[in-house]
């Protein structure tokens, strides 16, 4: 590559990571703020160790991300317009069923940006998303759990539906190709991870035993902003939930 | 969708559904930490279907690294000494 390409290629990668980094720190709220919503006692316990993983996957990715003086600021120092989550985990889930649709459609998505690392020069990089992949194994599967319990209630599976139809463009636009995108950055060209995610979400629709409309165009939103994949700042409310409290209780 | 349209329904448990069944539908839990190790029994998990057993095994009983881990479900396993009543569930 030449010497312009590898720092665009350089600026890239930093974006895939930071955005998946955030949408995990996110996610990982989610899970803590919903976990009261679980069914059974050790649906707690699973909700509670996803939100684990998912904070440990974003500190991982945060400090490859970072030199030892920039990590505490990378983690606990940006404001609401630094934060590049995903506009999907914007509106907080308003029932059980959008809760499901949403993390599913995050989880899907985050880990699909990411397996375009798989094998990666950068070693470290590889690493972290091997170890990540075998986390999101399990949390892929209790989404999965949830559309086979779903299927066959008609009501709940057309709000599953419903929910569904809603945040899926969000997702499909944060899995849009950026001006510099090519197979030089990624082993797995972006255009080939969007089909591979909508494979994905036709799999699950199987589960469901109803149909998922994955034939939406991604969203149009205004202002977006490509280096943090998302349009304009994380909402007061949901930026007041996952900033960082204490930072003296963080090692 | 906006952040204040949030419908305040309560929480509703399908028992049929979301816990296997008018009573609960159980797994028990195997594991080894090493290739060394038995396989042995570690607890029971209760869930709807294999799925979230599964899921629900692998973070309820995470006291180990384990390098396998077993689920199954409590309805297939046949007693020897029970007079042909289920087995005892052993919650940790």
């Amino acid at each position: 590559m030449m010497m312009n390409n590898d720092s665009a290629a350089e600026s890239v990668f930093r974006s895939d990571l930071l955005a998946v980094a955030d949408t995990k720190l996110v996610l990982g709220n989610w899970y803590g703020e919903c976990v009261i919503n679980g069914r059974a006692l050790p649906d707690f316990a699973a909700l509670l160790g996803m939100a684990n993983a998912n904070f440990g996957h974003a500190r991982a990715l945060y400090k490859h991300l970072s030199t030892p003086e920039s990590y505490a600021e990378l983690e606990r120092g940006r404001g609401a317009a630094e934060i590049a989550s995903m506009n999907l985990l914007d509106c907080a889930p308003r029932d059980w069923e959008d809760f499901l649709a949403s993390a599913w459609l995050a989880e899907q998505a985050t880990w699909h940006l990411l397996s375009g690392y798989i094998g990666a020069s950068d070693r470290t990089v590889s690493g972290i998303v091997r170890r990540v992949g075998q986390e999101v194994y399990f949390h892929i599967r209790y989404f999965e759990g949830w559309l086979a319990v779903l299927a066959g209630d008609n009501e709940r599976t057309r709000r599953f539906q419903k929910h569904f139809a809603e945040r899926f463009p969000l997702a499909l636009r944060w899995l849009e190709s950026g001006e510099t995108d090519d197979e030089e950055i990624r082993r797995v060209p972006m255009e080939a991870i969007r089909r591979s995610f909508i494979d994905k979400l036709g799999a699950g629709s199987k589960l469901l035993g109803a149909p998922l409309n994955t034939s939406s165009a991604s969203s149009s939103l205004d202002e977006w902003s490509a280096r943090l994949r998302r349009s304009g700042p994380l909402p007061a409310g949901l930026f007041e939930v996952v900033r960082f409290k204490d930072p003296a209780l963080a090692h | 969708m906006s952040g204040t349209d949030v419908v305040n329904r309560k929480k509703e448990i399908d028992k049929l559904r979301e816990r296997g069944g008018e009573t609960p539908r159980y797994y028990e839990v195997f594991a080894r930490v090493s290739s060394a190790d038995a396989l042995v029994h570690v607890g029971s998990v209760e869930a709807p279907n294999d799925d979230l057993a599964q899921v629900r095994a692998w973070y309820v009983y995470d006291q180990h690294k384990w390098i396998e881990m077993c689920v199954v479900p409590l309805d297939c396993i046949i007693t020897v000494t029970e007079n042909g009543r289920t087995t005892k569930i052993k919650m940790n």
